[in-house]
């Protein structure tokens, strides 16, 4: 079965910088902007660019990512031939296959890229705030004729030494690449996200593999590799709106970002829609006690408190009494009465007891994990 | 595969009172708190048990039911295996009766080959535009309890809760066992007033080959298969034990403009909120891709329900919103039903109001209804600034 492109979104990663977040859901399953998971903006992204075949790479926690992804039907790609398919490690006679890297992902699963015999293969990661057109870029990478294109965006230049930075030619070339350089010859960052021409890389990935060449991972072996050979590499400039969700104070930005109803993301265009699994629930009732203030609420919630610039998802609570103010609480959590919640972000099926306080900082962003309780009576006094 | 019920919706109802809103759409398919329709109702009572098809008989346009429905997969009427959701529409059926006066052989038939073909043991019959929270299985025990041919669900009601000139029945319960029925009658002979009636919710359940031995009588005396008709007729021939079945919860006969207003209205009180959403699994609705609903800084919202995918800038009380919705700045929504993809424009009111679906309300417009009459803009009209309502 031939197709054009097939995008492998690679959500293996723990997400460790994400603290008691990820404890048990891998980074890309994280919620996000009160009705998705950070995951559904790759997977719209690929419906929305006419990629029907997309492998999501699983790994660590995978269970609730599973059960979100499904088999993509949410996002219009339970097609005939194609559609959404989980990737997760298993053995063979070959021993393990649990993933050593980003490439080393893409090797263990030849196989089902092959099925597909696309032309190219579209490297995504799953944790990533943005809206993109990848059948622009594709487009692009065939014009050049290129065998890797990377999508690159220019960061702040006081940052630049924190990404992989590309130093280009006039038409776009690649010439260098630096793996987080302390002095940056351009602030152009690479996005994690790749055009391969799928015979090439297959060949990379096997003859290394047979010769025993460590080649696991994209930017510390594959880009440099392919750089080395003189391959074409290119870089495709993007300039919209982009996330790094990576770490509490960005998944919180990224979420206080979202909320503001003229954010370039415009989460309403109907023409580029974030797709997520639907949630079959009551609608939102606001209650006669209830003040909501430049807020995003969603069905299920319940509000009886005042919620103010804050995100409120899935059948999220808030008694009377209490205050929400600047924060994300996740699906299903119940807060109690008279609590106050500010600069916080509370993670899944949390209870928060009444009369329970949680105040962070800028910089100091107050979290609570999944299923976590606070507050309530304690034996102590 | 054989499941324990195949399910027969009689959608064939009268429409007239629910003009304008059923202009293009049938009862059944009527939206209701903000995020579901009509239909849901029965279905989601349906797919907490073991039901995996389910037979619609309709007249007239379909397409709002159509595309609500789709497969029936979103209540697990999957059509795998024998199940699915089976559309019968009737569009004849009136011709051929002014003609000769007789229902079509086809109209028996439908029913008849939905059943053998379904090879369920049980089958459960009912309308839908009187809108409860009904628990089959609950009443399949007590169908088996009381050794029934026949139950059908009532609730006790003061007479006049319905409408005076109702279509609906009250059932005469024999008085030493207190749950035979004796006799049907026609509430609009009772007098109205506050006395306790035991009100019939046209639903039914009965074995299979009941309800065949009741659908090929009705053929023989030209006769619609309704709950009611198959009741008249064991009745009047002492066909079979029939039995009442008391429901106790969440009530609103849909009748017309006012009932439809009341029944959205009573979803704002918590406890009959409850009383229909709070159950074992979710009132389940086909779902639709959306984005949360967003409240600006100075929006003012107090007692009311939304859905997701609006933008709310304004000052909402006392109303209920579905998808969509964009309610301005100082725009006033009050003791309103506001449906898909309205938009009300600044410094309108709105108080006691029903916009059908893609309603543009324009600046400073003032629409005012009473509790008794709620005015209706219909589907796609524009509400000029003056009040004054084009039809879109």
């Amino acid at each position: 079965m031939k197709t054009d492109a097939v995008a492998m979104i690679l959500a293996g990663g723990q997400g460790s910088r994400l603290g008691k977040l990820t404890k048990q859901t891998a980074k890309p399953a994280v919620p996000f902007g009160g009705n998705y998971r950070i995951i559904d903006f790759a997977l719209s992204n690929s419906a929305n660019s006419n990629i029907n075949t997309v492998g999501v790479v699983t790994q660590y926690q995978p269970l609730v990512l599973n059960e979100h992804v499904g088999n993509g039907e949410n996002w219009g790609l339970n097609r005939h031939k194609g559609g959404a398919t989980i990737l997760q490690p298993y053995s063979s006679v070959d021993g393990e296959k649990f993933f050593k890297g980003t490439a080393h992902a893409i090797y263990q699963n030849i196989d089902f890229i092959d099925m597909y015999d696309p032309e190219v293969v579209v490297i995504l990661s799953g944790d990533h705030i943005y809206k993109m057109d990848y059948e622009a870029m594709i487009d692009f990478h065939k014009e050049k004729n290129a065998l890797l294109t990377i999508a690159v965006m220019e960061v702040p230049w006081e940052e630049a030494s924190r990404f992989g930075i590309m130093n280009t030619d006039e038409t776009g070339r690649i010439v260098e690449f630096e793996e987080k350089p302390a002095e940056p010859k351009s602030n152009l960052a690479s996005m994690g996200i790749y055009i391969f021409t799928w015979k090439r890389l297959k060949k990379y990935l096997k003859d290394n593999a047979a010769k025993g060449t460590e080649f696991s991972d994209f930017g510390h072996h594959v880009i440099p590799t392919y750089l080395r050979n003189s391959e074409a590499v290119y870089a495709y400039n993007f300039e919209d709106y982009w996330k790094d969700v990576g770490t509490i104070e960005s998944l919180w930005e990224a979420n206080m970002e979202f909320l503001d109803p003229h954010h370039e993301l415009n989460i309403r265009d109907s023409s580029w829609r974030i797709y997520s699994k639907m949630q079959n629930t009551t609608p939102q009732q606001i209650t006669k006690t209830a003040e909501v203030h430049d807020s995003m609420i969603t069905d299920g919630c319940y509000v009886a408190g005042d919620v103010e610039h804050s995100i409120l998802s899935n059948n999220v609570k808030v008694g009377k009494g209490s205050v929400v103010k600047d924060s994300v609480i996740m699906p299903g959590t119940v807060i109690g009465e008279n609590c106050h919640i500010e600069k916080a972000i509370i993670g899944e099926n949390a209870n928060i007891y009444d009369g329970a306080e949680l105040v962070g900082e800028l910089g100091k962003i107050a979290v609570v994990g999944n299923g976590e309780k606070i507050g309530g009576y304690t034996d102590e006094d | 595969m054989k499941t324990k019920y195949a399910a027969i919706l009689n959608l064939i109802e009268n429409e007239k009172d629910l003009l304008p809103l059923t202009k293009r759409r049938p009862v059944a398919s009527l939206p209701f708190a903000c995020r579901y329709r009509l239909i849901d109702f029965p279905f989601s009572s349906l797919s907490n048990t073991e039901t995996r098809s389910a037979a619609l008989f309709m007249s007239g346009s379909g397409r709002s039911l159509y595309d609500h429905i789709r497969s029936g997969t979103a209540w697990g009427l999957d059509n795998l295996a024998g199940g699915g959701v089976f559309t019968h529409s009737q569009i004849d059926l009136k011709t051929t009766q002014e003609d000769s006066g007789k229902y079509s052989a086809d109209y028996y038939n439908d029913h008849i080959n939905y059943l053998k073909k379904s090879k369920d043991e049980y089958v459960i019959l009912s309308g839908s535009r009187i809108l409860v929270n009904l628990q089959i299985e609950a009443m399949f025990t007590y169908h088996l309890d009381k050794n029934s041919d026949i139950t059908v669900a009532y609730k006790k009601i003061p007479r006049d809760e319905v409408r005076q000139d109702t279509i609906y029945s009250s059932y005469q319960l024999n008085s030493a066992n207190g749950i035979e029925i004796e006799k049907v009658v026609p509430l609009k002979e009772i007098p109205y007033d506050s006395r306790t009636v035991a009100f019939g919710l046209d639903f039914l359940l009965a074995r299979t080959e009941v309800v065949l031995d009741y659908i090929n009588k009705l053929r023989a005396e030209n006769l619609f298969v309704s709950v009611e008709n198959i009741l008249k007729l064991a009745i009047e021939n002492n066909y079979t034990s029939l039995n009442g079945y008391e429901y106790t919860g969440y009530l609103k006969a849909i009748e017309d403009i006012k009932s439809y207003f009341e029944a959205n209205m009573d979803m704002l009180d918590e406890e009959n909120f409850n009383a229909l959403f709070y159950r074992e699994s979710p009132v389940l609705t086909k779902s639709k891709n959306s984005a949360p609903t967003y409240y600006g800084k100075d929006s003012e919202v107090s007692n009311a329900l939304f859905a997701n995918d609006s933008e709310i800038y304004g000052h909402v009380e006392n109303s209920l919103l579905s998808r969509r919705n964009t309610i301005c700045q100082h725009a006033v929504v009050k003791n309103s039903i506001v449906l898909q993809s309205c938009f009300v424009d600044e410094e309108a009111t709105l108080n006691y109001v029903i916009l059908d679906k893609r309603v543009r309300v324009e600046k400073g417009a003032k629409l005012e209804g009473t509790p008794e009459q709620p005015i209706v803009v219909p589907k796609e009209a524009r509400v000029l600034s003056s009040g004054e309502i084009v039809e879109g």
